[in-house]
């Protein structure tokens, strides 16, 4: 089966080069593939090119070196009609970071339906669409509400639900909790990962939060426009040193679990959520006693 | 600051909330028309009655109307005085130094005062108190497609008031919290000449332009992201279609655009 | 010395409209000098409507605010004062630059103080020092920096006014681990060299059982919790029933203790997890 994103060689440089302080190409040589279903967390400190990458993906941005094939398409091809453009929109949706400045109408469902909308959808269609995204992200009874009105995880829950209406077969989340409270963060990732588990959407989630990454199957590290680490997130985390050493960190637990390790103890299993990491230490001090 | 209203839309659910709301801008400028068409005092009355009635169907409080109302006070009361002093005719009424006033005068004040009034009542009972924004907006935009075969961007204009209403909230919060973010730094909105209390705004306005374009760009790459393509195989979710009974209302109001004209021919009543 | 005691305070949004709501409800309060105090509660808390009745940005309905037993509000039109003594950086405080270069931006609050050129240099100067902005960067125009660099430039643009009380809401918000670190890290280092009583308001757990002595709990307008960080910490119900919670490393030790390892008491970060799991295995 053919992997349902492949990026190879991928680079991307600022036209004007005079005009950025920084000369160095923001992507440099990224090759990845991701498969239909997967849930992908992009991790990298501000500045890596991680948001960069998800822009190139909906052409929002155009490589300036490399090739990018959606489910065997090269969406790089000059010739890639509107249509092809539209197409490729609809099926890899995408939510910004900042809730206010996504949401276009001043009725949820009416935003919600301006994505099918500009498909050119039959009325009745939308309807429908609009009140299952709607139910998806558990926001159904504030169809009729104002935006300004609600809080940023609502707000957030509104944009997804915004891009499932198209149903997309992929979503980028850009940062999308980065402004949020930790409740409206929690409401946001439990929608992801919904989102995920039970409708199969491919889910790529750009984001500096470790605990948030440890949710998702697969974490990509992006530093200085370079993929450095590419795995499980057990995996990723274990190199707690390198992750340090580009800005980032590891959750507070599994960062226990390796100041223990270095102390020649044996702590057993592939640890990475809170309640496996509880399992493991738990069974190495009762052991011990 | 989430208290903001928009516009002055009055929840409710009277026969005018439920008219559809292109029947209701013609209705207004029918009415507007209609209040042009009064010349004697029977034919004000008549006027006066109608907008109270509208008042009385719409279900909106008096306090509502009357705020709405006082905003005007000033012009009407500026109106009638010079209606009142400057109005001559036949019948003097006071002759006192330089003061004359006349009947016509009194006459010229009411009439003058009934007028505006019902302007305002018939729009914004019409429109805004019983119409959304985005209903407006809706309609002015069907109301105006057939202009778009003459290459008029109806639908650009009427996404742009869509986005201005949604986003006026949120800029209006915005400017709170800058202002609050340089009061803390020691600027003073409230005194000094008002030189000073001008340069006071330019720490305001200035972040305040830096992030509206900044939320315009992120909005159109959001937009773009959504499919958005400007108006052309569009569709919209909420089609409305215009019923029978939405009629209804346009034939009462040619009625009595008619039978004020009747009326002006008949000429009872004082006349102006 | 530099305390301030709130006593019996209340405020309201949209007083007198339909959608009156009480923010603030009869808070008795004291942010104890030279200390880092921080402030928790999620959003519409009312932690921010509190922040703003520390500088006088907002007047109670009822109650007093004391700074050094000193009533703010006894003369109303000398308040503008009391904004320099207790500095306040807003959420997202890169929202407000608006100078031509960092260096004038950071010179503004001083040089509303009516204070000498001399003395603005000076204060400008340190303020960068304090918040890690180099000399280069100060002739730049803020719009040139990055994320990062415009929330440091912000900072020190209230800490050049000098104030006795620092009061930072949400100061490392959108920031990455790094910048995080670092913020708290310049903060940390100021309220060590100057002595002054700082207040940061934050969500995060982690972050504020790293960096406060002393916490306050805020929900629905009232002070839920305050004290040491063991008071607070040592009830996690109460929190997550807020719909906050206790650091991720504090969860984790009661997990532990829910299969039957002793109780970690007083466990807030990793170093100390680490330590006290070493301790139960000798």
């Amino acid at each position: 089966m053919n992997p349902f994103i492949k990026v190879s060689g991928l680079s991307y440089q600022y036209d004007d080069v005079e005009e950025s302080n920084n000369k160095a190409p923001i992507l440099n040589n990224v090759s990845l593939e991701i498969n239909e279903g997967e849930f992908v967390a992009v991790l990298g400190h501000n500045g890596s090119g991680k948001s960069t990458f998800a822009k190139l993906l909906n052409m929002i941005l155009i490589p300036t070196e490399g090739e990018i094939l959606i489910n065997g398409k090269n969406i790089c091809d000059p010739d890639m009609t509107d249509d092809d453009v539209l197409e490729l929109r609809k099926n890899i949706g995408m939510v910004f970071q900042n809730p206010d400045n996504q949401l276009v109408a001043t009725i949820v469902e009416d935003d919600v339906a301006f994505g099918p909308e500009n498909l050119g959808i039959a009325p009745d269609e939308i309807r429908k669409r609009v009140d299952d995204a709607l139910r998806d992200v558990g926001m159904s009874e504030y169809a009729h509400h104002e935006p300004h009105r609600l809080s940023g995880g609502q707000k957030q829950r509104v944009a997804i639900a915004g891009i499932m209406a198209m149903m997309p077969r992929c979503i980028i989340f850009d940062e999308s909790t980065a402004m949020l409270d930790p409740m409206g963060r929690k409401e946001v990732m439990n929608s992801i990962v919904r989102l995920n588990r039970e409708k199969n959407i491919t889910v790529i989630m750009i984001t500096h939060y470790m605990e948030e990454a440890a949710m998702a199957d697969r974490i990509v590290v992006i530093d200085d426009g370079r993929i450095i680490l590419d795995g499980t997130p057990f995996d990723v985390f274990e190199e707690e040193e390198l992750l340090k050493s580009c800005g980032l960190n590891v959750p507070q637990s599994t960062a226990l679990v390796h100041l223990l390790q270095n102390d020649g103890l044996n702590i057993d299993g592939k640890c990475v959520g809170l309640e496996e990491c509880a399992d493991a230490i738990a069974a190495l001090i009762l052991k011990e006693v | 600051m989430k208290s903001i209203a928009l516009g002055q839309y009055y929840p409710s659910n009277s026969i005018l909330h439920r008219i559809d709301p292109r029947i209701k801008i013609i209705l207004a400028i029918l009415y507007i028309v209609c209040s042009f068409l009064c010349k004697n005092i029977i034919s004000y009355a008549v006027l006066a009655l109608s907008a109270v009635i509208l008042i009385l169907i719409s279900k909106i409080p008096l306090k509502i109307i009357f705020g709405g109302l006082k905003a005007v006070l000033f012009v009407l009361i500026f109106t009638s005085l010079i209606n009142i002093f400057w109005t001559t005719g036949e019948y003097l009424l006071l002759d006192w130094l330089f003061i004359h006033i006349y009947l016509e005068g009194i006459y010229a004040a009411i009439f003058m005062v009934i007028r505006i009034t019902a302007l305002i009542i018939g729009t914004s009972v019409f429109m805004t108190y019983t119409t959304t924004p985005i209903d407006l907006t809706d309609s002015i935009e069907d109301l105006l497609s057939p202009l778009k075969k003459l290459h008029v961007p109806v639908h650009e204009f009427a996404m742009m008031m869509t986005i201005a209403l949604r986003f006026i909230p949120t800029l209006v919060e915005e400017t709170d919290k800058i202002m609050t973010a340089q009061k803390a730094r020691g600027v003073d909105f409230s005194s000094g000449s008002l030189v000073s209390r001008a340069k006071a705004l330019i720490p305001v306005l200035i972040p305040l332009f830096v992030s509206a374009f900044n939320r315009a760009s992120d909005l159109a790459t959001a937009m773009e992201c959504r499919c958005y393509h400007g108006g052309d195989g569009r569709t919209r979710m909420k089609v409305r279609h215009i019923r029978f009974v939405d009629f209804i209302p346009l034939f009462i109001i040619l009625i009595l655009g008619t039978s004020l004209v009747v009326l002006n021919i008949l000429g009872i009543g004082f006349t102006m | 010395m530099s305390e301030i005691v709130l006593e019996n305070v209340s405020f309201y949004h949209g007083k007198d409209t339909p959608y009156e709501i009480k923010a603030l409800k009869n808070i008795n309060l004291t942010i104890p000098s030279g200390k880092i105090t921080g402030l928790i509660g999620h959003t519409g808390s009312g932690k921010s409507t509190l922040v703003q009745m520390f500088n006088g940005l907002l007047t109670p309905a009822e109650g007093r605010v004391l700074i050094n037993g000193e009533d703010i509000w006894k003369e109303p039109k000398k308040i503008r004062n009391v904004r320099f003594r207790v500095g306040l950086v807003m959420q997202y405080p890169e929202y407000q630059l608006f100078e031509e270069t960092i260096y004038k931006d950071i010179a503004f609050g001083p040089r509303n103080m009516r204070i000498s050129e001399d003395e603005i240099d000076e204060r400008v100067i340190q303020a960068a020092e304090f918040v890690g902005l180099e000399r280069e960067l100060l002739d730049k125009s803020p719009f040139d920096l990055s994320g990062g660099q415009k929330r440091r430039a912000a900072i020190a643009g209230i800490i050049a006014m000098r104030p006795e009380i620092l009061v930072l809401d949400e100061p490392a918000a959108g920031l990455d681990p790094r910048g995080r670190d670092s913020i708290f890290a310049n903060i940390t280092e100021y309220q060590k060299k100057s002595g002054s009583t700082v207040v940061i308001v934050s969500h995060s757990m982690e972050d504020m059982a790293k960096l406060c002595d002393n916490l306050v709990v805020m929900a629905a307008g009232e002070i839920l919790m305050s004290g040491d960080r063991a008071t607070v910490f040592s009830e996690p119900d109460k929190l997550t029933a807020v719909g906050l919670d206790v650091p991720q490393i504090t969860q984790l030790m009661n997990l532990l203790a829910k299969r039957g390892v002793p109780l970690a008491k007083g466990v807030y970060t990793v170093e100390q997890a680490y330590e006290f799991i070493k301790n139960n295995l000798r």
